[in-house]
């Protein structure tokens, strides 16, 4: 079985917020690595460091302590501008409110990241058509997404974290907003463009559904990891 | 791409930036509105004392002041040969005497002014004493302003008692006749005074070829025994009285221009305000802050830009309409000023351009400073909407 590199790795990373006068450390000394094409989960309580560490991978804010490095480069040695670039090129984000922008349709949205990549609309109408199909919402393809469901919302940010075939893609609460029956399907959705994309799938959730999908989980308590388990042979977590 | 994504969400915000762009057309017309009109008010003012008394200055005899009426029997002079040949359209020769007017047994003290028949320098309704002779009649014919027959009751055709003094202090009476009642553009030359012809008021006072001041269209050299009063000097109470009024217009404006910059940064601050999220997301897609900065006020010019298409668009049609009405100010006219009953908006391109660079300059700049305000903070907050509160 040849092995599998990492695209992130977090070495002792903490972050500690100052709310008022005192200090609020929302993680603590982090050590976590994630492999090409996991389809893992952050999970814990409310305010155990879930959004935190997604958005600390995902170069929005910047650790307190320790090293995060994206396929052996350190984003704290990155600038505003090369942090802006590396999540253009290399992650998508998928909200729990969605953040669709409002004025552009079902298409637009998930063709908007190539443009800020640089390609043009004629070049990849193609590709941005084909995943649309793929989210199935060929249908729906000129609504705004006012005029959506928050299940089509989530699969049209789906399509958008997964147009640029990012290395990583991190959801953040992507179920909590929906019904069980959206849930599982959004879940089935990530699951088989995972496979198909081999793209790095990394949630952070509380929702107990999202167990029975993924191939390993992290359990944070406090900005702790109290755990780190992986699906064994047997489909088992361990 | 960023003008293409500016246009996008700037149009397809659909009511909320017409809106947006209707406010501020709105405050537009409103400034360019407020100004022009004061701009109409001042040059209708100053334009009428110029066309019916002031011409382009006076060569007066030295030491005339309209103010002290006592000492108008003294400061007259021949005309000076230098001036007296001057084509019609170039000098109007003009007598100021005082008189007593005594309508329905009543003593009321008048101007009489004399002006010379034929000029076409100053426009003065005197058509009612052409076809008269230059030896005056035995009733003497008149024309009062609409004012002046208003207050003293008189109505064309009346007769009445004119008393007033000749050059050797001779007091004399004569019946005059009110031939005409004329509108006359300039308030001060309507109360308080009787229009004569300028030979009639000559022989009544034995003043032959003398006047008072001659009107002229400009600067003619200098005349022996008459000063020079430049249309500044003849007009320095109304351009004081104007100054001052200047002056509070400018402070009105202000307040308005404030107000307008309060509006505005209200609008468009509340409108980044709602699209935190939104900026967030574009920097979680991995838009650099300055593009984003960029983006916004892009977006802020372009309702500024279309703020003044909507304005011309709106504003130019309001603005003929009222230039064929005009803005009553009659109530004006009643207190003096040299203004007709109506006036009417004078554009002046430096102040157009200078309300436009304001508001166009206002809105680019309220769309840039809080979008760079949450560029440059962590795109948690945004994404969060936290990044203004």
């Amino acid at each position: 079985m040849p092995m599998k590199i990492n695209v992130v790795v977090l070495d002792h990373v903490s972050k500690v917020y100052r709310v008022g006068v005192e200090d609020f450390t929302a993680l603590h000394e982090v050590t976590l690595e994630v492999g090409e094409g996991a389809f893992m989960s952050i999970v814990g309580p409310s305010g155990s460091g879930k959004t935190t560490l997604l958005n600390l991978i995902g170069g929005l804010d910047r650790p307190t302590a320790g090293n995060i490095s994206f396929r052996g480069r350190k984003l704290s040695e990155m600038s505003r501008d090369r942090l802006a670039s590396y999540r253009r090129e290399n992650i998508g984000f998928i909200f729990q409110t969605y953040n669709l922008l409002p004025v552009y349709s079902v298409y637009e949205n998930v063709l908007f990241p190539l443009l800020l990549l640089g390609h043009r609309e004629s070049e990849v109408r193609g590709k941005v058509m084909s995943l649309v199909q793929k989210v199935g919402l060929e249908p729906q393809v000129r609504k705004k997404p006012s005029e959506l469901s928050g299940g089509q919302c989530q699969r049209v940010a789906i399509a958008r974290a997964l147009v640029k075939d990012p290395s990583l893609i991190l959801a953040d609460e992507p179920t909590a907003n929906l019904d069980a029956e959206n849930s599982f399907q959004i879940l089935e959705l990530m699951r088989d463009l995972n496979k198909q994309f081999q793209a790095a799938f990394l949630f952070s959730t509380h929702d107990e559904k999202v167990t029975r999908y993924i191939s390993r989980e992290v359990r944070l308590e406090d900005g702790r990891i109290m755990w780190d388990k992986r699906r064994n042979g047997h489909g088992e977590l361990e | 791409m960023i003008f293409k994504i500016a246009w996008t969400n700037f149009y397809r915000q659909g009511i909320r930036a017409f809106l947006n762009t209707l406010i501020t057309a709105l405050t537009l017309i409103a400034l360019i509105f407020m100004v022009s009109l004061f701009n109409g008010f001042q040059a209708q003012a100053t334009h009428n004392l110029v066309i019916t008394d002031v011409g382009g200055g006076h060569y007066r005899a030295p030491g005339f002041d309209i103010l002290t009426p006592t000492e108008w029997e003294d400061k007259t002079r021949p005309v000076p040969s230098s001036l007296a040949g001057l084509p019609r359209g170039e000098k109007a020769e003009v007598l100021i005497q005082q008189g007593q007017l005594f309508p329905n047994r009543r003593l009321y003290p008048v101007q009489l002014r004399g002006v010379e028949m034929g000029q076409t320098l100053l426009q003065v309704p005197l058509a009612g004493l052409e076809s008269f002779p230059a030896e005056p009649p035995d009733v003497v014919p008149v024309v009062v302003g609409t004012k002046m027959a208003s207050r003293t009751r008189l109505e064309k055709g009346d007769t009445v008692i004119l008393k007033f003094r000749d050059r050797f202090g001779v007091v004399d009476a004569r019946e005059v006749v009110v031939v005409d009642v004329a509108d006359i553009v300039n308030p001060r030359l309507d109360e308080g005074v009787v229009w004569l012809r300028i030979d009639h008021l000559r022989k009544l006072t034995r003043r032959e070829g003398e006047i008072t001041w001659v009107a002229v269209d400009g600067f003619k050299g200098p005349v022996s025994g008459f000063e020079f009063h430049t249309p500044e000097m003849l007009m320095s109470d109304l351009l004081t009285l104007l100054r001052y009024d200047r002056r509070n217009a400018k402070v009105l404006m202000s307040i308005l221009l404030f107000l307008t910059g309060i509006s505005i940064f209200n609008s468009q601050f509340l409108n980044v305000f709602k699209r935190q999220k939104e900026i967030g997301t574009l920097m979680a897609l991995g838009m650099e802050a300055r593009r984003i900065v960029r983006l916004f006020t892009l977006e802020g010019s372009l309702a500024a830009v279309g703020a003044i298409f909507l304005g011309a668009l709106l504003g130019i049609p309001l603005f003929l309409w009222f230039q064929s009405i005009g803005l009553d100010v009659s109530h004006l006219s009643e207190a003096t000023m040299p203004v007709r009953e109506k006036i009417f908006l004078e554009f002046r391109p430096v102040e157009i351009v200078s309300v436009l660079t304001f508001v166009v300059a206002l809105m680019v700049f309220v769309a840039w400073l809080p979008v760079r305000k949450i560029a440059g903070l962590d795109a948690t907050l945004a994404l969060r909407g936290r990044a203004i509160t």
